[in-house]
Formats: structure tokens, C-alpha cells, sequence
């Protein structure tokens, strides 16, 4: 298993652990990701509020080094996936707008081609049937006990149309990734929310607020932890964990880790290996049954 | 197929408290879920009580819950919802129930009053039509088939938490005027709609988007209005202004400086928005969280920054 | 006692528009059973008629002549005449409105072609013109929310007629179960049509005959009941509207052999041949055992236009195929038959949109009509595709500003509000005291099935006496249903049951009619009387409430300018 690695800003910047993470994991499955250094950020949907041929423009490159290197393109960021996937479904659908982002490109030297590679996140390659069996084969310290209660991300789910989950509302990719580890899969309704983080900036409470109903929930539904595909949640969920229990006054916590590091830690590497001690929400409490 | 329908029962006049009601039918291939609700009230419950009339999805009063989501009663096909041999039937989410899946529309139509949605023409009225040509209509068409079902408000996360939100129906509703060429108040409308509880408060879920019933999607045409309002120079606000940084960092480095947008997003003189970041920002910084601060560009930034001036950016 | 000077029962776009027109001076109210953007208006998907010549040259000459022919030469011809004179500056003022219209390269309002007209004139938006027409003027209502007062979910029971004047009317407020007479000045009603009496319809369920039923109730006559337009592309089996557009556009109708039958029957116009043509071309080839799969299904064919062209032109049609019978239009035919579509008859106005009572024109003061529920008669025995949105736009400025200048002139009279209230609040006890064992829902599929059956495309005799018969059974048996929901609170099924009351009177008016009609014309055809009867039957029906039953009485048609011709296409 050989992809085109799109980190994506955060993973290298205010949630390092997470990129950490994704190359051990790699290391111990023997997945081997050639990092795209020269791709752009996604803009996150940001960019395109500001100028939409921009931000096609830029993912279509990303996408056109991609298929140069002839690999598929992996995603380790709920939103980079579902903001490449948008660019990949206006370019393809519409041949007038191809050529407009390609004349854009030209220049510098990229062709967005289109239908060559997939663009996938991480979570869909480990839940293909090799992905699986890789996952069954290498784990060295099943999660046993472990409650594990995943957070999809809006960008993988919706709209459902460009998602790669089989049923968005509904999904069971990431439980399925979990089972196989070892843990025990928490289900509640709240993992197909929204973790508010978009509106960070702009509606503080709201936003701490969609964080901390999904959190309520996981805690109530018996969790120890939550699992996110998104490092932006991942900052919503821990990096804010104290502004939203002051709001929410419930007075109660829950460590929220990135899914390679719970792959990673089912395939025998230490949290301190995984950057769980930069965590705002300590995850000590899971060492008990990490040990 | 013999189908559960797992109803919400509500009725104030009889007792406080909703509940959960099972009605068994055995559905047919090609019966919508409507017909299915339309069969249990004629021939099992009388009491059952929900909104209907078109059948044909343009009227937009069957809107309900339907395994957790919105959903049009008369688009879908009962087949199709089923999950295991149930469908849990609810009204609508963000509006209050008056009995069973009637829902109280009221603030629904108070917001959508609130975004002045009717034209508001740039100049007297010529003899006969005025002109717009297909590319101006096709700026408005998606957003003019909105049928004002309620569906994409029932859904919005956004609303579920700040009842000050527009929602997304009455910003979609807004776009068909933003961008509707005859109308001369576009500054104006931007003006408004970048306020506390306008564009910038949608978190961008793609709820709407999921549930609308017509090509209306109104998350994309929330995009628009952003797009307008930034062009139009309304950017004192942490919105556009976030906007505007994100597009700038891109351009000078091919990626996010997660040290600067915060900043520039609250305003560099905006002492208070400042102040709130640092919490976050100490913690982050103690745990050795906080982004580098030599930012580093991405290999062949040179073709962002190309691409950034073709694009007049 | 609630008083408003103008009290608007309906709000589509007649009803809307009359709003608009009297709202300037006056204290109005309007009031409709569904709030107002889910009126059956927003249905309609074809376009509206007009001359502007935005495609091809056009005159409102041309347009009278193409409704009158379509009429079978039954309409009003002084009426149609003000009508399609005022139907270019009615589409301006729509456009003035903020009307999404779909355009033509320079800019101007699209026009294409449609059913029964000579030239292009149907304005359109995409395929959803009704919808368009009616946000449009809901905006307009919104932006005038402080001059008209909306009753949405309000239900209107009767007429408040004292002699010849119209004093009122006693409604009742669906959420509360509350019944409160409305006095006014003048009283318009914009309630459609009533569709819902067959089986196979593209009527809204709202669709039941509840406006003009209190008007026959009230002594006013109904004309030309026995007018039921047929639409040639319902859904299979749901009845669902596919518009007359598909056909506009280039789509074809096929029989079960593959054959595009409508040359044996309109040769010059093919499939754009006027509706009741093409539905009746559709049920002879369905009855000769034609139809697709030996069933009653004629195939509607747009492959051959391209996805492009349909996702442009017709993207809702698209939807509606996949949505609700799994068909995509762009693959497959679509599998459509004849449904019930339009009331051509209803409450007689005149062509001032104020309510008539007789032969002679006596005017019931106080009291206006416009739109599906009203009978000018401009469709005459069949109404044209696009003529029917711009009726309810026309003619709803016209009441509204007969009822207004009406309305300046006189006070409010005294109205017996515990008499007027107590008549309605026993029919409601009624029918919650009953406790018989005669289910609503088999009742009401009963009279759909023999209406459709014995009173659909082709009507005969023996037929019809067995359809009034059955009808009449009927009322009987619904003397004999039982309630399950005795609440007040937002009680859906008791106004379904009031409606069920209206629908079974409406059928039996529609029956009545038809039988009396012994020729055929428009939308009325008889197997036993093929031809039609100029001189016999060249007059309006009018059917009065009587202590013996239903009395049809005759009015004679307005002829102006085009003398009854043979009428081929």
C-alpha cells in the first residue's frame, strides 16, 4: 500500500501529534506514504468564501501532483477530504470549468486530469478489505476494555453525495476500525454532528456549545474516549475542552484522540511516542488500559 | 414488507408528555412515506396528526423527521427509509410541536421576514420586463426553488445551540435577492446579513444541504452571500476578516500561519477578542501545542502565489 | 365578531393578487385552510400565456382566437377579450415583482410553445412557473404585512348572504377548533378547483370543492360544472402533474406499440393538440387495449431531447420521475395517464370578477370570485395550458379592485353572529356525535372510484345515472361514519370530513351536469352524443340548489367576434 500523503496545515502545526501518529502507524502497518510537500492548504471552505475559482484551483493542483505520481491521494483530515472531494466533483462536472481551472494551472506545470486516482481518508483505507486485514494482522496490544466513541466530522458525511461512507448517516467505518482493534465501539447520536469549530471566531458559545453536547453525549453513553478524523474537531473537542465544561458546568472530562494514534496504540507504540502528552485533556487515565 | 412506523405522539390537550406510538402496515413497493402516514390516520388512527397537501414535493408541508432527519413525507418511498423493519416518525427539529408532527412555523417565518425577502429594484420600473440575461437567472434559480419546507432548519446544527441564527432557509432566501441582478440594495442586504447571527454564524455542517428537497442547497448559497458581502467590502467583522487572513496566508506560504489568522480574525485593536484568545492560547503554549513560530512555506510556493495573481487576488 | 372592510377566502395567486389590490385604502384580510405558499397554485409548472412576441410575433387577437377555438367555443368572448388584452402588462407587473423568469439570450422573458396556441407565448420559469408566480407575490404580501392580515390554517365554512348582499362569512380556526364569524364589506373567493372528486388527479388534497360549495349553498348556482379538464400527463396511478412542457419542448407520446398515435387524431399539432384532444386520443388508444403492457399506460418520451436540454428546461419533471415512480426521463419513457386537472366551472362572476346569480347577470353584492373557483367563462369547455395562471393573476386584480371600489361605497351591515355561528357549531357536533359504522376513508374512495369510472374522459348515459345514484348512496352512508379524534386541538380529521360532505355534493353537481349535457364539447365528451350541439347546447350550465334536488338552468355564451366553428387541429 503505497498513497500520496495530504497533511493538510494542522497535522504540522497545532496538532503535530496527529501527523506524529499517522507515520507510525504507516510504519508499523507497512503503509508507505510519500508526503505531497508541495500541495497547498485545502482552504478548508475558507478560501472559497473568498474567491471559489481560487480554491478549485489550488485543490485541482493538489490533486494533478497527485496523479502525476500516479498514487492515490490519502487524507488524514475530515475537511481536507471533504473540501478535495467538492473541488474534484465542480471540476469534473462541469467541462467548461475544467478547462478554466486547467488554463489556470497550465503555467505552472499541472494537469488536473480527473477520475485517475482516489482521494480517500485515512479511516477509508484501513476499511477497505486489505486495509482490515492489515489491521487484524498487526495488532500487538488489542484495546481491550477500551470504550471508544468515534467523531466523524461533518466534511467525510456530508453531503452524502461525495462521501465515501456507505451510509453517511449512519456510518460504521470507524467502529468497524475499532472492533478490530480491539476496543469496544461507543454508538450515540452525536458522533455525525458538528463540532462547531467553523464558528470558532465568530459565535464563541455556539460553537463551544455543538462541542459540548457531542461530549455530553459520549460521556453519557459510557465512553472513555473520543476518536476524531479531524484534527480541526480535535482542537474543538480538547484544545477547548475547559472553555466548553466551564460553559456546560457538568464538570466532567473525556481525553479525545486522533484515529492513527489509537491505531498506533494498538499496534504497541506508547502514548509518549504519540504525542498524547501534548493533549490539553490528559489521557492518563487510559494508561490503565494501555498497560 | 410489514413496516413499524415508531411514531411521536403529542398531545397537549390530553396529557404533557409526548410518546411513542407503533403502528404496523404492510407497504407496497412504490407507497411514499406520506402515503403511508396518509394510510395509518384513514384506516387505523384518525388522530394522527401532520400537515399535507401537494403530494408532489412543491408545497412543502410534509416535512418530518424521519429516523432522525428531515425529510420530505411525499418525496420519499417508505422502502427506502426502512431501517431493520422500523421507521421512527418525529416532527421537525428547532420549532416546537403543537400535536404529533404538526409543528408551529411561526419563528420560521419570522426569520424569513427578518432578510426583506422581496425585491427591492434599483430603479423605477421600464414599460415592460426589465432585462437580465440566462447567466443572471442562473444566479437565482437554485435559490427560487426553495419550497420553504422547514426541512433544512429542522437540521441546522447552528440553530440547535443559538435560536438567533437566521437558519439557513432565510439566508437562502436572502442569496435569491443578493444576487438577484435587478435588485439595488445588495450593500445593504451584506450589511445585515454579516451581523451577529447571519452568514458568518453557519458552521458549515452541510446539514441543509442534506436534508433540502430541491436543488435549493442552502449552505452554497450562504457561500454566495459570503463572497458578495467580502466583495462588497463589509469585512469588520471576525467572519470576513478571517476570511481575508486565511486567503492571504495561503498565498504568502501555501498554508494556514495558525499563529496569525487567530489574531487577525478578532482584529489586531480588538483588545477584548484578543484577551479571549489567550486561555487557549497559554494552554496550547505550555503543552508545547502552539504552532512553530518560523512558518514554514510549502516546496514550489512560487506557483501558489502565481496562481493567487492571475486570479487578481 | 372579527371585521375586516375585505375578507379573501384563498390564498394562491388569485386570492394574493386581489390582496395587493385592495390593501391600499382598505383593512383586508385573507384567510386559507394551508398557509399561503402551500396553495395548489405553486403546482402548476408550464408557464403563463401572454402576447408579448418576445419569440415570434404575437397579437392578443391571435391569443383570443386560440382560447376560443380551445373553448370549443363555449367562453365568454367579451370576457376573454379583456383578458388576454391584459395579460402583457399583467406579466410585466409579475416581472416588476421580482418574478424569476427564465430568459431569452437578450435578456427578455422566454416565451415557448404550448398546447392549443398558435404561437409561443408561454412565460415560463424553468418548469416551475406556478411556484415562481407564487412566491413572488407571497414577497409582495410579506413586504405589505402590515396592511393584510393572514389567517393561515383557517377554514371557511359558509357564506353570509342577507337577500342579495354578502355580508361576511363564518370560518373556524384549525389549530383551535374555534368558530368566529368574519363580517366585512365585501368578501372575494380565490379557493381553485376541486380535482379531488376522481381517483386519478393532480389536484392537492386540499382541492375539495369547499369554496364553491358555500356558494351553492348559499343560493348561488354553479356553471358549467360538467367542465373537467383532463390532463394528459398524470403520473401512472398517482396522478402526479408531468407538465405540458415535456410535450412543448419536443416530447412525444407513445402507445404500447411504439407509435406516436396523436397522428390519427390532431394531425397538424401532434402532441401540442389542446389537453382534452390528447387525453381523449390517450383513453381511446388505452381502451383499444393500446396501452403500454396492455395497461392503462401511455408512454411519455424524452430521451431524444438530451440530458442537457431537460436538466435546462425541465429539471423538476426529471426529479419527479425519479422521485416517485424510479423513473429517470432521461433513460426511459415515463409511464403517464389522463388525470383530472381543472374545474373549468365554478361560482359564476361576470367579467369584473363580481358574483352572478342568474342568466340575467343579477349581481350578488358584496361578493367576488376569481381564479380556478370562479366561472367567467374564459376557458369555455376547455381551458388552454398557461391561460389558467394567468386567469388567477388577471381576474384576481379585477375582483380585487371591483371588491375595493365596492367596499369604499358602503358600510358594514349588521350580521346575526350567534345564528350564523351556531348553524356551523352544530355541523361540528354533529358529525362528533355520530357513531355509526360507514368508514370516511372507504366513502370517499367510493366516490373517487365511480367519478373516475363513470364520470371521467368519456361519459354515456347509463353510466351517469349509475354515478348520481352511487353518489347519492354515498351521502347516506356518510350520515353513518364515526370520528376518532372529538379535540379541538388542531383537528385534521374532522375538516377532511367536512370536506369529504363538500366533495360528495360537488360530484353529484358534476354528474347532474354531465347528464343533462346531451352533446360533446371540450372536456365533455359522451359516447352517446359524439358531436357537439350548437344548437342545443351553445349555453353555460347553471346548477341550483333546490328543495328537490339539483336544477340545472341554462345562460347563454357571450359571442363577439368569432362565430362557433368546426374545431380540428
Amino acid at each position: 500500500m503505497k498513497f500520496a500523503l495530504f497533511t493538510g496545515c494542522v497535522a504540522k502545526g497545532a496538532t503535530r501529534e496527529l501527523m506524529l501518529s499517522t507515520i507510525k502507524s504507516a510504519e508499523g502497518l507497512g503503509i508507505e506514504f510519500i508526503e505531497m510537500k508541495s500541495a497547498a492548504c485545502c482552504g478548508a471552505g475558507v478560501v472559497s468564501e473568498k474567491n471559489p475559482l481560487l480554491a478549485d484551483a489550488l485543490n485541482a493542483r493538489s490533486i494533478a501532483i497527485a496523479e502525476e505520481q500516479d498514487l492515490d491521494l490519502v487524507t488524514i483530515c475530515s475537511t481536507c477530504q471533504g473540501i478535495l472531494k467538492k473541488t474534484e466533483s465542480h471540476v469534473d462536472s462541469d467541462p467548461s470549468y475544467k478547462k478554466k481551472v486547467n488554463n489556470v494551472l497550465e503555467e505552472g506545470g499541472h494537469h488536473y486530469a480527473g477520475g485517475k486516482i482516489k482521494i480517500q481518508h485515512f479511516a477509508n483505507v484501513l476499511g477497505t478489505e486489505e486495509g482490515l486485514k492489515l489491521l487484524r494482522d498487526k495488532v500487538k496490544r488489542p484495546l481491550t476494555g477500551l470504550k471508544t466513541a468515534a467523531f466523524y466530522g461533518c466534511y467525510v458525511l456530508r453531503p452524502s453525495g461525495l462521501s465515501l461512507y456507505e451510509d453517511p448517516d449512519n456510518p460504521t467505518g470507524m467502529e468497524e476500525i475499532f472492533e478490530i482493534l480491539g476496543a469496544t465501539p461507543v454508538y450515540y447520536d452525536s458522533r455525525t454532528k458538528c463540532c462547531g469549530f467553523p464558528i470558532i471566531m465568530m459565535n464563541k458559545n455556539a460553537s463551544h456549545d455543538m462541542a459540548g453536547n457531542a461530549l455530553i453525549d459520549a460521556i453519557d453513553s459510557g465512553a472513555d474516549c473520543v476518536v476524531t478524523g479531524c484534527p480541526l474537531c480535535h482542537l474543538s473537542l480538547d484544545a477547548y475542552q475547559p472553555e466548553i465544561d466551564r460553559m456546560n458546568k457538568k464538570g466532567c472530562s473525556i481525553p479525545i484522540l486522533h484515529l492513527p494514534q489509537l491505531v498506533a496504540l494498538a499496534l504497541g507504540y506508547s502514548p509518549q511516542e504519540l504525542g498524547m502528552d501534548k493533549h490539553i485533556i490528559s489521557t492518563a487515565r487510559l494508561d490503565k488500559i494501555l498497560a | 414488507m410489514i413496516i413499524t412506523f415508531k411514531i411521536k405522539r403529542y398531545n397537549p390537550e390530553k396529557q404533557g408528555e409526548a410518546y411513542f406510538e407503533d403502528f404496523k402496515l404492510d407497504v407496497q413497493e412504490d407507497l411514499t412515506l406520506l402515503d403511508c402516514m396518509n394510510e395509518i390516520k384513514w384506516t387505523l388512527d384518525g388522530s394522527l396528526t401532520y400537515r399535507m397537501s401537494c403530494r408532489s414535493a412543491i408545497c412543502g408541508s410534509c416535512a418530518v423527521k424521519a429516523n432522525g432527519h428531515a425529510t420530505l413525507a411525499c418525496q420519499r418511498q417508505a422502502t427506502h427509509l426502512v431501517k431493520g423493519d422500523t421507521i421512527v416518525l418525529e416532527p421537525l427539529g428547532n420549532m416546537k410541536p403543537i400535536k404529533d408532527l404538526a409543528v408551529d412555523f411561526e419563528p420560521f417565518w419570522e426569520k424569513i421576514n427578518k432578510v426583506s425577502p422581496y425585491l427591492q429594484p434599483k430603479q423605477k420600473a421600464p414599460e415592460k420586463e426589465r432585462v437580465q440575461s440566462p447567466e443572471q437567472f442562473s444566479l437565482i434559480d437554485d435559490s427560487s426553488t426553495c419550497i420553504m419546507c422547514g426541512s433544512c432548519h429542522s437540521d441546522c446544527n447552528v440553530l440547535e445551540v443559538d435560536e438567533d441564527f437566521l437558519g439557513p432557509a432565510a439566508l437562502a432566501k436572502a442569496q435569491r435577492f443578493v444576487q438577484d441582478s435587478r435588485d439595488g440594495k445588495t450593500l445593504e442586504r451584506v450589511k445585515n446579513l454579516s451581523k451577529p447571527g447571519g452568514i458568518w454564524d453557519c458552521t458549515h455542517c452541510g446539514e441543509c444541504v442534506e436534508r433540502c428537497p430541491k436543488p435549493a442547497r442552502p449552505f452554497d448559497r450562504i457561500k454566495e452571500i459570503m463572497t458578495v458581502a467580502l466583495e462588497q467590502g463589509v469585512t469588520n467583522n471576525n467572519g470576513a476578516r478571517h476570511a481575508l487572513s486565511f486567503t492571504k496566508s495561503v498565498k504568502s506560504s501555501g498554508r494556514l500561519n495558525e499563529n496569525i489568522i487567530p489574531v487577525e480574525s478578532v482584529g489586531f485593536f480588538n483588545f477584548r477578542g484578543l484577551f479571549d484568545l489567550l486561555p487557549v492560547g497559554l494552554r496550547m503554549l505550555f503543552k508545547g501545542k502552539n504552532p512553530p513560530v518560523f512558518h514554514k512555506s510549502i516546496d514550489e510556493v512560487e506557483d501558489v502565489k502565481r496562481i493567487y495573481m492571475e486570479l487578481d487576488e | 365578531m372579527i371585521k375586516h372592510d375585505v375578507v379573501i377566502v384563498g390564498s394562491g395567486l388569485a386570492g394574493m393578487r386581489a390582496a395587493l389590490e385592495v390593501c391600499e385604502g382598505l383593512d383586508v384580510a385573507i384567510l386559507s385552510k394551508v398557509y399561503p405558499t402551500r396553495s395548489h397554485s405553486g403546482a402548476a409548472q408550464g408557464g403563463i400565456a401572454a402576447s408579448l412576441g418576445n419569440s415570434e410575433s404575437d397579437s392578443w387577437e391571435e391569443h383570443l382566437y386560440d382560447t376560443v377555438k380551445g373553448g370549443d367555443f363555449l367562453n365568454d368572448q367579451d370576457a376573454v377579450e379583456e383578458f388576454v388584452k391584459a395579460a402583457p402588462r399583467v406579466i410585466y407587473e409579475l416581472e416588476h415583482y421580482g418574478c424569476v423568469f427564465s430568459r431569452t439570450p437578450d435578456g427578455k422573458i422566454a416565451q415557448r410553445s404550448f398546447g392549443g396556441h398558435s404561437k409561443p407565448r408561454a412565460c415560463f420559469s424553468a418548469d416551475r412557473t406556478g411556484h415562481a408566480i407564487l412566491h413572488a407575490l407571497h414577497e409582495q404580501l410579506l413586504k405589505r404585512s402590515k396592511s393584510i392580515k393572514i389567517y393561515s390554517e383557517w377554514y371557511m365554512h359558509s357564506l353570509v348572504l342577507d337577500g342579495d348582499r354578502c355580508n361576511g362569512i363564518v370560518v373556524s380556526d384549525i389549530r383551535t377548533g374555534a368558530v368566529e364569524v368574519m363580517q366585512a364589506k365585501a368578501v372575494i373567493f380565490a379557493t381553485g378547483g376541486y380535482g379531488r372528486v376522481f381517483n386519478i388527479t393532480s389536484n392537492a388534497f386540499a382541492s375539495t370543492a369547499d369554496g364553491v360549495m358555500a356558494a351553492f349553498r348559499a343560493g348561488i348556482p354553479l356553471e358549467d360544472a360538467e367542465f373537467v379538464q383532463y390532463h394528459p400527463s398524470g403520473l401512472y396511478r398517482q396522478g402526479i402533474l408531468f407538465s405540458e412542457a415535456a410535450r412543448s419542448e419536443g416530447g412525444y407520446l407513445l402507445n404500447g406499440e411504439g407509435e406516436r398515435f396523436m397522428d390519427k387524431y390532431a394531425p397538424s399539432r401532434m402532441e401540442l393538440a389542446p389537453r382534452d384532444i390528447v387525453a381523449r386520443a390517450e383513453q381511446s388508444e388505452m381502451d383499444a387495449g393500446r396501452g403500454v403492457d396492455g395497461k392503462d399506460i401511455i408512454h411519455l418520451d424524452l430521451r431524444h431531447l438530451g440530458e442537457a436540454r431537460i436538466m435546462e428546461r425541465l429539471p423538476q419533471i426529471r426529479q419527479l420521475g425519479i422521485d416517485f415512480i424510479g423513473v429517470d426521463c432521461v433513460k426511459d419513457p415515463l409511464p403517464i395517464q389522463p388525470t383530472a386537472h381543472y374545474s373549468m366551472g365554478g361560482i359564476p362572476t361576470d367579467k369584473f370578477g363580481q358574483v352572478i346569480t342568474d342568466a340575467e347577470g343579477t349581481h350578488v353584492k358584496g361578493f367576488f370570485a376569481a381564479g380556478e373557483c370562479a366561472c367567467v367563462s374564459v376557458h369555455g369547455a376547455n381551458r388552454l395550458g398557461t391561460n389558467s395562471l394567468l386567469e388567477a393573476v388577471v381576474f384576481g386584480e379585477r375582483a380585487g379592485k371591483s371588491a375595493f371600489e365596492y367596499a369604499m361605497k358602503v358600510d358594514h351591515a349588521p350580521v346575526n353572529e350567534s345564528h350564523e355561528k351556531t348553524k356551523v357549531l352544530e355541523q361540528f357536533e354533529g358529525v362528533f356525535q355520530q357513531n355509526g359504522d360507514e368508514s370516511y376513508n372507504d366513502i370517499r374512495n367510493q366516490m373517487k372510484k365511480v367519478m373516475t369510472e363513470n364520470c371521467g374522459v368519456f361519459r354515456e348515459e347509463k353510466q351517469l345515472k349509475t354515478c348520481i345514484e352511487t353518489i347519492e348512496k354515498l351521502q347516506e352512508k356518510f350520515k353513518n361514519g364515526k370520528i376518532t379524534d372529538k379535540g379541538k386541538l388542531f383537528n385534521t380529521e374532522i375538516y377532511e370530513i367536512l370536506e369529504l360532505e363538500n366533495m360528495l355534493a360537488m360530484a353529484e353537481i358534476i354528474a347532474k351536469g354531465a347528464l343533462d349535457r346531451k352533446e360533446s364539447r371540450g372536456g365533455h365528451s359522451r359516447t352517446d352524443y359524439p358531436k357537439r350541439d350548437d344548437e342545443n347546447f351553445l349555453k353555460h350550465s347553471l346548477a341550483y340548489k333546490t328543495d328537490d334536488g339539483i336544477e340545472i338552468k341554462y345562460k347563454p355564451v357571450v359571442i363577439t367576434k368569432h362565430q362557433p366553428a368546426e374545431r380540428t387541429y
